[in-house]
């Protein structure tokens, strides 16, 4: 009667080393007694780098469907829940520099932390509806926890509400068009779908799926909650909603459209939709950048900027009538998952330098605003470097991890003929550089305002800012093992 | 014969009720329609001879998450005069209407493409033993990860009903 073997249970081995870590930080804070807490957050990163160690294993192994088909192995997910561990590992050491000076270091963060990351490995891996929906839900429950973890003031509790409200919200909407797609196949899984074909109320299903997602990705115009939620939100979180519910909804977004939806009218029904949403979430994303004077609500804009980049490859996968379709499938998932990983380190860094430089008080308002900034070359040289470095890669300015993966980006939208899509994305990408550069201006040339208070140094922090950026630069000097370990990873069952 | 009678009692009740969550102008009695709305298809569960179904129906839908939505409604204490009357304007009337007269042709035209009779069910179906059985083999992944997930919600609640952390 058993339905699986061993060898299923086996794929999913990043996942079940992240649920231990979870059971572990969860049991073990019952018996603390005292204030030494250090270890927890040492520990989250140990299993994220576990579990990334266990997808690494899994990078050569041929794509098969496990459990009865609820779930795949292949290439795609082990990169992007790579990807998702490493956003993890960085999260949990912001985490212990974030949390420890205002005495809020708890089991609790770091087990919802990693019961997340299980919903967004389990999330990159969904091939059947009904999984992706409880995968989605997993992730998504942990994730407003954690946004309501820290309730210091008004800010904090709107941006906890507003999540939970509009997230459920969206798992509703992605809910009902499921319900949509199995009333007009009577299947739920991904093949089953593609297989069986449909009219229209299998594209309103589709549609219903598409906005649910956008929400996730918060693509404009389902981006009206990101910078409230991400300005309200302890910043460790929003370091990781920047990184890991992102990167897990645009793979489960990317493998919904190409193993259900892949065939040519479904295809032709969608690029255009995602071709517009693409366009207004770039610019939208950095038009409305521009005017903020919060660094945090800036990167929430960036971050909805980067969406839209994202967008132009998802945008880029759909199997139209072109000759050399599957060489530009490729090449566009290869962008996407190139610049997922690029996007991971960059923003992570970026959060982590703003956790740096935080005011600590949680005394309100709460202005993370662009002063802090000021003169911090001369006070802290080295992460200022780094921060400067980060946002050279997020305004995608050479050599960084940001410009390589917009080349790619943007190359695969012309080489799949969306050319004016390339255009309008450079065009947009040349208005963020603006406030970028910005922040790095006010870092270099303004001085330091007198009695400027000094956030007490944290090396957790300072390590994964250091190190995001000089894996940013490394990338982008050389990006062939990464280009080459995407390009490995497009294998897609099904796509 | 009797089953035919005791189909429309049922659906006719469910309609009703489902109606009543939708009209009625205090929550209280919104909530109460919505009882009723579970209990005759639980009622209409049993008529399929799916037990369980019908017994979780009760248990769960109609016991555990109407008591809650109640609580919450009497500890508000919310009356029909609190809830905001608003004045639905003739563009959002007419917008919701045409979207959703769409969204019931839609649905409705896959309904009148049904071939009936149904195949039969297996005898044993919605039975303990065959959604027992089908819960640890097929849809071993699926269960697991809802377990993660209603642990995450444990997790989460207790996080957020902390009054400081």
């Amino acid at each position: 009667m058993i339905h699986f073997q061993a060898a299923d249970v086996a794929a999913l081995a990043p996942e079940i080393l992240l649920s231990a870590g979870a059971i572990v930080l969860m049991v073990t804070e019952v018996f603390l007694r005292g204030e030494r807490r250090g270890y927890q957050a040492l520990l989250t990163a140990a299993f994220a780098a576990a579990a990334f160690e266990a997808f690494a294993a899994q990078s050569g192994n041929p794509p098969r469907a496990i459990f009865g088909g609820f779930a795949v192995q292949d290439g795609f997910a082990t990169f992007a829940g790579a990807v998702v561990c490493a956003g993890l590992f960085a999260t949990a050491l912001i985490g212990a520099g974030f949390l420890r000076p205002r005495a809020a270091e708890r089991g609790e963060f770091y087990a919802l932390a990693l019961l997340a990351a299980v919903g967004m490995c389990l999330l990159v891996r969904g091939a059947d509806l009904l999984f992706v929906f409880v995968a989605l839900e997993l992730m998504s429950v942990s994730t407003y926890a954690l946004v309501a973890y820290l309730r210091v003031g008004t800010r904090p509790s709107e941006a906890s509400f507003k999540y939970f409200i509009l997230g459920a919200f969206s798992s509703a909407l992605f809910l009902y068009g499921t319900a949509l797609c199995f009333g007009a196949t009577g299947r739920t899984s991904l093949s089953g779908i593609a297989a069986a074909g449909g009219g229209r109320l299998l594209l309103a299903g589709l549609g219903l799926i598409l906005a649910g997602l956008a929400f996730k990705v918060a693509a404009v115009p389902f981006h009206m909650w990101t910078p409230d939620v991400y300005e309200g939100a302890p910043t460790p979180v929003t370091a990781f909603m920047a990184v890991g519910v992102k990167a897990a909804a645009f793979a489960v977004l990317v493998r919904i459209l190409l193993s259900a939806f892949g065939a040519r009218p479904f295809a032709a029904a969608w690029q255009p939709l995602l071709e517009a949403l693409a366009v207004l979430t770039m610019f939208g994303g950095n038009l409305l950048a521009l005017g903020q004077r919060s660094v945090k609500r800036m990167l929430a804009y960036s971050s909805v900027a980067h969406a839209g980049y994202l967008l132009v490859a998802v945008a880029s996968t759909a199997r139209t009538g072109r000759a050399a379709a599957a060489a530009v499938r490729g090449e566009a998932v290869t962008g996407l998952l190139f610049s997922l990983a690029a996007y991971t380190a960059t923003t992570a860094g970026a959060f982590a330098a703003l956790a740096a430089f935080e005011r600590l008080s949680g005394s309100e308002p709460q202005p993370w605003d662009l002063d802090r900034f000021a003169g911090l070359a001369k006070r802290r040289p080295w992460a200022a470097a780094a921060t400067a470095m980060l946002m050279l890669s997020l305004a995608g300015i050479p050599p960084s991890a940001g410009f390589v993966g917009k080349l790619l980006v943007f190359r695969a939208a012309v080489d799949a003929g969306l050319v004016p899509l390339a255009i309008l994305g450079v065009i947009a990408s040349l208005i963020g550089l603006y406030y970028y550069l910005r922040v790095v201006v006010v870092m270099y040339m303004e001085p330091a305002p007198a009695g400027a208070p000094v956030s007490p140094p944290s090396w957790p922090t300072d390590l994964t800012l250091v190190a995001t950026a000089a894996i940013v630069l490394l990338i982008g000097i050389g990006p062939g093992p990464l280009t080459a370990a995407a390009a490995a990873a497009t294998g897609l069952l099904g796509g | 014969m009797i089953e035919t009678v005791l189909f429309w009692i049922f659906a006719v009740l469910a309609v009703l009720g489902g109606a009543g969550v939708v009209l009625s102008r205090s929550p209280l009695n919104g909530a109460m329609s919505l009882v009723g709305a579970f209990f005759a298809l639980a009622g209409l569960y049993l008529l399929l001879s799916a037990q369980l179904l019908a017994a979780l129906q009760v248990l769960v839908y109609a016991g555990a998450i109407m008591v809650l939505f109640l609580f919450v409604i009497m500890l508000l204490n919310v009356g029909a005069d609190e809830v905001r009357q608003e004045r639905i304007g003739p563009i959002r009337g007419g917008v919701a209407t045409l979207t959703s007269l769409a969204a019931l042709a839609l649905v409705g035209r896959e309904f009148l493409r049904i071939r009936f009779p149904f195949a039969r069910p297996p005898s044993d179906f919605g039975t303990v033993a065959a959604v027992g059985r089908v819960l640890f083999s097929d849809f071993t992944l699926p269960f697991e990860a809802t377990s993660l997930l209603l642990l995450a919600g444990i997790l989460g609640a207790v996080v957020v009903a902390k009054g400081k952390i």
